[in-house]
């Protein structure tokens, strides 16, 4: 290749960028190289340098153990942009919508067995609270991470944690137009939430994530402990539940919701194994927290698993860790820790 | 479609608020990241978004957008659109995407500070929406000048200038940093979504998206107004955070939030909007002026905002502000002229004999004031002695705004009592300010500006490495005087900002004018 064609080539993307082989392709175009206050000299931002935003960036992401040379090059696998990402959403909320109507139509609430709805109001009602802190936490990475590059798939998936709590929602609602206003008060999710024993690991391993500020230690305890755990406790185990209890809607919104944390873990995957590639010693950063965050984890998990117990078709606690276990399993090691 | 209404399930999807078992309130919403200013925990929980949405609705809604915004991107790509703007319209929209397509993106930051440190479910609910918005717009907006990089070569400012210290980047960036990446999530909703959003993107996305219409750039207005609405609805996060303040005892705090943010949103608007409205968009499609939608936007509809929210006008809105809008842009317009090597864009004088009639109709007293200036200035392009024309050294620059301090134009113009910079010697260090409620800014939080350098300081301090070799090329502008500061700006000598128009306004002939309509 002569000079001037690798000029020419240059010339038509981004100058930071730098010297390119391949043209970059339209998701690295509007994705690639937007944190300029990323490792940026003296500071993060154009402030003093000791403002406390700057000191909370240098410490808890510059200053992250989980760090490699360059997070650039780190690619989301589904390569979503804002265009993308919507455009997919649209079409499974389309699908979620028809579902409803054809529940609606056959006025499956009302039908529901009267045991299985005291199942779901103390195990379905409250998810919206659990659920808000995982939406919170994916903010909380995607404003620290690095790269833009993860960023954005940090708030994607916190938008589709706001997509699940709002068809919880939705159908609570619906629930208790057919079986008790009480469902659909505050109250029936937060006390419960606050108060009943088996919720308590739940709450503590989240409150305590909230608070996990380095950036590293925060996609960790989220992205490889609390969320996959969650997600194959609702998306897999809950959604059978429902299955074994004719409540086909439910069964069949958390199978669908398993499609967002699939792409979660798939990115999750995607940016361990390209830092492990990068740092194979990183695996003993990402180990240590995970010594941490997995046991609260699967505390949370053992606690709620006795009220799959209570439903009239019931499913045994034991197997019920057991399955997320498993599953839980298979993500950490196609993570590669 | 399902059955409910929004209404009837809409609040069960944001009332997850509780109160924390197992860490402190402290830990989990630190002051430093969530100012609540003293007000109750159960106070924020009662924060109420006036625009109610949905997940799905979102998701319906955006998707139309961006199909029809893009769908014209790509009717226009294959047309000759593009290269037949006017030069200085091309200049406007090359300056606004990079001054504002990275720091959209970022805002997503601020968003996301809001959506996890906001002090309520709701709150956060609508700044997941806002995070989202703000990377729709960063891409979008890096999306369009990228496939006009074969045309436009500066186009690679939207995407670079915020890595650059180029000094309008400083300018932008030192006012986004303060507004909401460097800022916590409850003084980000009043200075971004209420102050900035609520304010001045009106003016750069409906003002400017009328000017692009006039213009014929069909691309530039549907993006823009397209944008318009999202920030509609996400500004609204402003109004219930500020209410909660006022009804709790704090709307002194709300209120110095504002008029911090509104004072710096001006300075840097004037500089970016001013220009682009006032001498960039070709006369005969100049739908007002900059003033007079300032005064529709920003001084009658968000003045009336204020006031309905129990609050005042800034402190300095009758002495300083109405004063600075009778000179403030038409003195930058100057200087970015002036120092145009150290622009990504091509200044647009925009001074030919008709436009000097416009701009003296609608600033009267403008040829008295800043047409002398211009007269000068015209009579070295004539005689070929461009060289005069152009800077030798930097300007002094304030150490709030980071914009050229223009004192003296504004006191020549009669608008100002001196024509001194405001000078602050605070611990051992002199610091300048183009104007009172920058050196109030400043005053007001010390903490968070002293330790910051200018661009002057950074001169001054030896990390600039002054050039040594002042020659010129006859009349084509290659400022070899500047090299080092343009090195430091990572202006390149082809990227370094030249006439828009090669001084073809400067041998406009009065006479000769009246026929100028194509
Ligand atoms: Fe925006
Ligand atoms: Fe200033």
């Amino acid at each position: 290749m002569t000079v001037a064609t690798r000029l020419r080539k240059t010339s038509k993307t981004w100058s930071m960028f730098g010297d390119v082989k391949k043209k970059p392709s339209p998701y690295e175009v509007v994705t690639g190289k937007f944190h300029y206050h990323f490792r940026r000299d003296p500071v993060p931002f154009e402030m003093d340098p000791d403002v406390p935003l700057n000191r909370w960036y240098l410490k808890n992401r510059e200053g992250s153990p989980f760090q490699v040379d360059d997070w650039e090059q780190f690619r989301d696998p589904h390569k979503l942009t804002y265009k993308e990402y919507i455009s997919l959403q649209k079409s499974h909320e389309t699908y979620v919508d028809g579902l409803i109507d054809q529940f609606e139509d056959s006025n499956a609430a009302e039908k529901l067995d009267e045991g299985w709805v005291a199942t779901l109001a103390g195990l379905y009602v409250p998810l919206r609270f659990p659920l808000h802190i995982l939406q919170m936490t994916g903010l909380y990475v995607a404003q620290m991470a690095p790269s833009s590059y993860i960023t954005n798939c940090s708030n994607f998936q916190a938008a589709d944690e706001l997509r699940r709590i709002q068809r919880v929602a939705y159908w609570t609602k619906v629930l208790a137009n057919a079986h008790g206003d009480h469902l659909a008060q505050t109250g029936s999710a937060r006390d419960p939430w606050e108060n009943d024993a088996v919720w308590q690991p739940l709450r503590k391993v989240l409150e305590e994530m909230l608070i996990a500020y380095d950036w590293g230690e925060a996609f960790t305890a989220l992205n490889l402990a609390v969320k996959p755990a969650l997600d194959a406790l609702l998306n897999w185990q809950f959604a059978a539940l429902a299955a074994s209890n004719n409540d086909r809607l439910l069964s069949q919104m958390f199978t669908e919701f398993q499609h967002d944390s699939e792409r979660s873990q798939d990115w999750t995957q995607a940016l361990t194994k390209y830092a492990l590639e990068r740092d194979p010693d990183l695996s003993k950063v990402l180990k240590g927290w995970l010594d941490v965050w997995e046991p609260k984890a699967h505390a949370a998990v053992v606690g709620l698993a006795p009220l799959f117990e209570t439903a009239p078709v019931p499913m045994a606690a034991g197997d019920v860790v057991s399955e997320v276990g498993r599953r839980y399993t298979e993500l950490r090691s196609g993570c590669g820790v | 479609m399902p059955r409910l209404a929004r209404s009837e399930w809409y609040d069960l999807t944001r009332d997850m608020n509780w109160t924390l078992a197992y860490v402190t309130e402290e830990q989990a919403w630190p002051k430093d990241l969530s100012n609540g200013y003293g007000v109750s925990t159960e106070q924020w929980w009662t924060w109420d978004e006036p625009y109610k949405i949905t997940y799905p609705e979102y998701v319906h809604n955006q998707a139309g957008k961006d199909a029809s915004v893009y769908a014209i991107n790509a009717v226009v790509n294959r047309s000759k659109l593009f290269e037949q703007l006017d030069p200085g319209w091309k200049s406007a929209i090359v300056a606004h995407y990079g001054a504002i397509a990275v720091p959209e993106y970022v805002a997503g930051i601020g968003e996301a500070r809001m959506g996890r440190f906001g002090r309520a479910a709701a709150w956060r609910n609508m700044a997941t929406y806002g995070t989202l918005d703000e990377t729709r717009h960063g891409q979008i907006q890096s999306y369009f000048p990228y496939t006009l990089l074969d045309k436009e070569p500066r186009m690679d400012w939207a995407h670079k200038a915020f890595h650059t210290n180029e000094w309008g980047a400083i300018a932008a960036r030192s006012l986004f940093d303060d507004m909401f990446t460097a800022n916590d999530a409850v003084s980000t909703a009043i200075q971004l979504t209420f102050t900035f959003e609520t304010g001045f993107t009106n003016l750069q996305f409906l003002g400017m998206a009328a000017d692009a219409m006039g213009v014929g750039d069909l691309e530039f207005s549907a993006l823009i107004s397209s944008i318009q609405t999202d920030e509609a609805r996400h500004a609204q996060q402003g109004e219930p955070t500020m209410k909660i303040l006022v009804e709790n005892g704090k709307a002194d705090v709300a209120q110095k939030l504002i008029d911090h943010m509104f004072w710096r949103s001006w300075k840097v608007f004037s500089l970016l909007t001013g220009l682009s409205m006032d001498y960039y968009t070709p006369l005969e499609h100049r739908r007002h002026s900059f003033r007079e939608f300032m005064d529709e936007l920003i001084n009658k509809q968000f003045l009336d905002q204020f006031r309905d929210l129990g609050l005042e006008k800034p402190w300095y809105w009758d002495d300083q502000y109405q004063a600075e809008q009778n000179w403030l842009h038409h003195a930058y317009h100057l200087g970015v002229w002036f120092w145009r090597p150290t622009v990504w864009w091509n200044p647009d004088a925009g001074v030919s004999p008709q436009e000097r009639d416009w701009l003296e109709e609608k600033y009267p007293g403008w040829n008295d004031s800043f047409g002398k200036y211009w007269d000068v200035i015209t009579k070295n392009v004539r005689a070929d002695a461009t060289e005069n024309t152009l800077p030798e050294t930097l300007p002094i620059v304030c150490n709030m705004c980071h914009i050229p301090v223009c004192t003296p134009a504004g006191y020549n113009a009669g608008f100002l009592n001196s024509p001194d910079p405001h000078i602050l010697d605070y611990k051992g260090r002199r610091y300048t300010f183009c104007s009172e409620p920058c050196q109030w800014i400043f005053e007001q939080n010390p903490a968070r500006f002293q330790g910051h350098e200018s661009l002057v300081d950074r001169f001054l301090g030896g990390q600039i490495k002054p050039s040594l070799h002042p020659d010129f090329e006859g009349g084509t502008i290659t400022t070899t005087h500047l090299a080092g500061v343009l090195d430091y700006m990572s202006v390149s000598m082809e990227e370094a900002g030249q006439d828009a128009t090669d001084y073809a306004w400067a041998f406009e002939e009065r006479d000769a004018a009246g026929i100028e309509a194509s």
